[in-house]
């Protein structure tokens, strides 16, 4: 079973909060951390290497070169190839651009199954690994909560997806490539303490648009057909509010400001 | 005359019109023609909204099948040359806008909540960095612009009227997809949060009492809702959760019961006309929104609450 594992590392922005008083941003947004969802695909197709001698897993991303030592940490969880994209040809690529230097890439991989994160921390819109899917002529699942591992081969995956309205089983033919949420809830494990330290650079391939061949107008700003114009941090109107406690007088100040509105 | 299409909001069909605001917004004073697409149930309710519903024919393409249904509205675009497709950024929208995009080979507009203008350009806006900045998109290349839009984000409120045209779309779709829907069990969530008018929603402040915020949401006529803390902590079902990863909810009252209120949630709070909030700190960011912050614990404050609306209404401890 030949997995690749489509990765992205993203700001830890959850340290990032909304200062109500200075309408400002505060925290240290620096600190680069593997997206969530797609550190529970990493981590279910590790799982799934366990039980299979056979199986590989190749961990794919796009980033700066800053990346390079979260991809190293990866490689010494047992994952057995590293390659990360990286070309400043490729800075300011929009998610359509980012889609197809990925997929030229992937297309010249032998796999059975890509597995990826349904949406990012940073971005959230879920466009890369539909396009994915899409340049591949493969099929496409977002939102998966669950895997079934006895059901998962190099002919078909089964999985649940939980929608809106209902949790529905889906088998799908491989190869596809499978996106999976938080909800999953699969773990990756630490590194054992042996591979912490161990010298990876050799399980990392750097690869660069020397090797892709895209011309210059195929990507970065130029090649996206969506550019950022504006970008604002996001403000909030304060309001005129009422600090009471959690007391009698508080609580009588809550239930009459409800039944002035009409909510008693 | 610009020509816009709506994929249905298969999620809550009548929220399908509410993305005419998107183009009533995109093209001004200037009149557009509407196409509505309908894969499954019915479209009574947005009957005299469009000027064209074009249903699927029963059993043409599976209400999953991504790739089925970017050939529908791959070929309905090859007819009609559109301006723009908008797509609700539902669970399956999520994957038609970004299939399409690349099949028209054109660019996508994702997770668009609002529409602005520079100068003479359209600027699609959308939340980035986790809700933590707005960014404005603009789209310079051929073809009509694919957008994928916010559930909740807009609001069409001069709908009705309009002459509709019925058609039926017959032609087989040749996308070949390998998926198979094995069994679906229904949720045990059965509103939408995006419907209530009252909200009462907790995070991590109240994770080991999150069953109490049924009742207290009985008693205010509103339903249940979470933060992200707790679905991520199994507490909550995703169908619940406000935010940028969850859904953008515009109720009358929101209570936001020991939510800290990252970013992340506030830039699923649209257009609430009043917040309460319960935090042991007064200066957790949700506060700064509140009409009214009551400094302490969220699960004394529900237990105080409750037994003070019933002592003002005894009838309720019958219910």
């Amino acid at each position: 079973m030949k997995m690749i594992c489509v990765v992205k590392f993203v700001p830890d922005l959850d340290s990032i909060v909304h200062d109500g008083e200075n309408n400002t941003m505060t925290g240290n947004n620096s600190r680069m951390i593997l997206n969530p969802d797609d550190a529970c695909a990493l981590a279910f197709a590790l799982q799934v290497k366990a039980e299979d001698p056979d199986g590989s897993i190749e961990v794919v991303s796009m980033g700066p070169p800053s990346v390079r030592p979260h991809m190293e940490d990866l490689l010494r969880r047992d994952v057995d190839r590293g390659t990360l994209i990286c070309d400043s040809v490729f800075d300011g690529s929009d998610p359509s651009v980012t889609s197809r230097v990925l997929a030229r890439y992937i297309a010249t991989r032998p796999f059975d199954c890509l597995l990826t994160g349904s949406h990012s921390l940073d971005g959230g819109t879920a466009q890369v690994p539909v396009q994915l899917a899409e340049l591949l002529d493969l099929d496409q699942m977002l939102g998966i909560s669950r895997m079934d591992p006895d059901r998962f081969d190099r002919k078909r995956a089964v999985f649940q997806v939980a929608e809106e309205k209902s949790v529905t089983t889906y088998e799908m033919a491989m190869p596809c490539v499978l996106s999976l949420t938080r909800e999953s809830g699969y773990k990756l494990p630490y590194p054992r303490l042996t591979d912490m330290r161990r010298d990876v650079s050799d399980e990392l391939a750097v690869i660069t648009n020397q090797a892709l061949g895209f011309s210059t107008t195929e990507v970065g700003q130029t090649g996206s057909p969506m550019k950022i114009v504006t970008t604002r941090p996001k403000t909030y109107d304060k309001k005129e509010r009422h600090i009471v406690q959690n007391d009698e007088a508080g609580i009588s100040f809550v239930v009459d400001f409800l039944k002035e509105r009409g909510f008693l | 005359m610009k020509k816009t299409c709506i994929f249905q909001d298969t999620d809550n069909t009548k929220k399908t019109a509410d993305l005419l605001e998107v183009a009533r917004r995109m093209y001004g004073n200037e009149p557009f023609e509407s196409h509505a697409v309908i894969l499954e149930g019915p479209s009574d309710e947005i009957y005299g909204a469009f000027h064209h519903i074009i249903r699927l024919s029963a059993g043409l393409v599976e209400g999953f099948d991504s790739r089925g249904i970017c050939d529908v509205l791959e070929n309905l675009h090859q007819t009609n040359t559109f301006d723009s497709i908008l797509i609700p950024a539902t669970c399956l929208g999520e994957m038609i806008a970004p299939r399409l995009a690349v099949r028209l080979q054109t660019g996508l507009a994702a997770g668009v909540t609002d529409i602005g203008r520079n100068g003479d350009r359209i600027a699609f806006i959308r939340p980035a960095c986790s809700g933590k900045r707005l960014q404005g998109l603009e789209h310079t290349g051929e073809g009509p612009v694919v957008m994928s839009i916010r559930p909740n984000a807009f609001e069409y409120t001069s709908g009705g009227g309009v002459e509709t045209e019925m058609s039926e779309y017959t032609q087989p779709v040749t996308s070949r997809t390998a998926v198979k829907r094995l069994h679906s069990e229904a949720n045990k969530q059965t509103y939408d949060i995006r419907d209530s008018e009252v909200l009462i929603s907790g995070g991590n402040g109240v994770k080991d009492c999150f069953p109490k915020l049924y009742p207290l949401a009985d008693a205010l006529n509103g339903t249940v809702a979470a933060s992200r803390k707790l679905v991520d902590q199994g507490i909550a079902p995703r169908q619940i959760q406000v935010g940028q990863s969850g859904k953008t909810v515009s109720p009358r009252l929101y209570m936001a019961l020991g939510i800290h209120g990252s970013m992340p949630h506030m830039a699923g709070l649209r257009q609430i006309e009043t917040i309460i909030s319960v935090n042991r700190s007064s200066h957790a960011p949700v506060c700064s929104l509140s009409d009214i912050v009551v400094q302490g614990d969220a699960a004394e404050f529900i237990d105080k609450l409750m037994a003070k609306m019933l002592s003002a209404d005894p009838k309720k401890k019958d219910r």
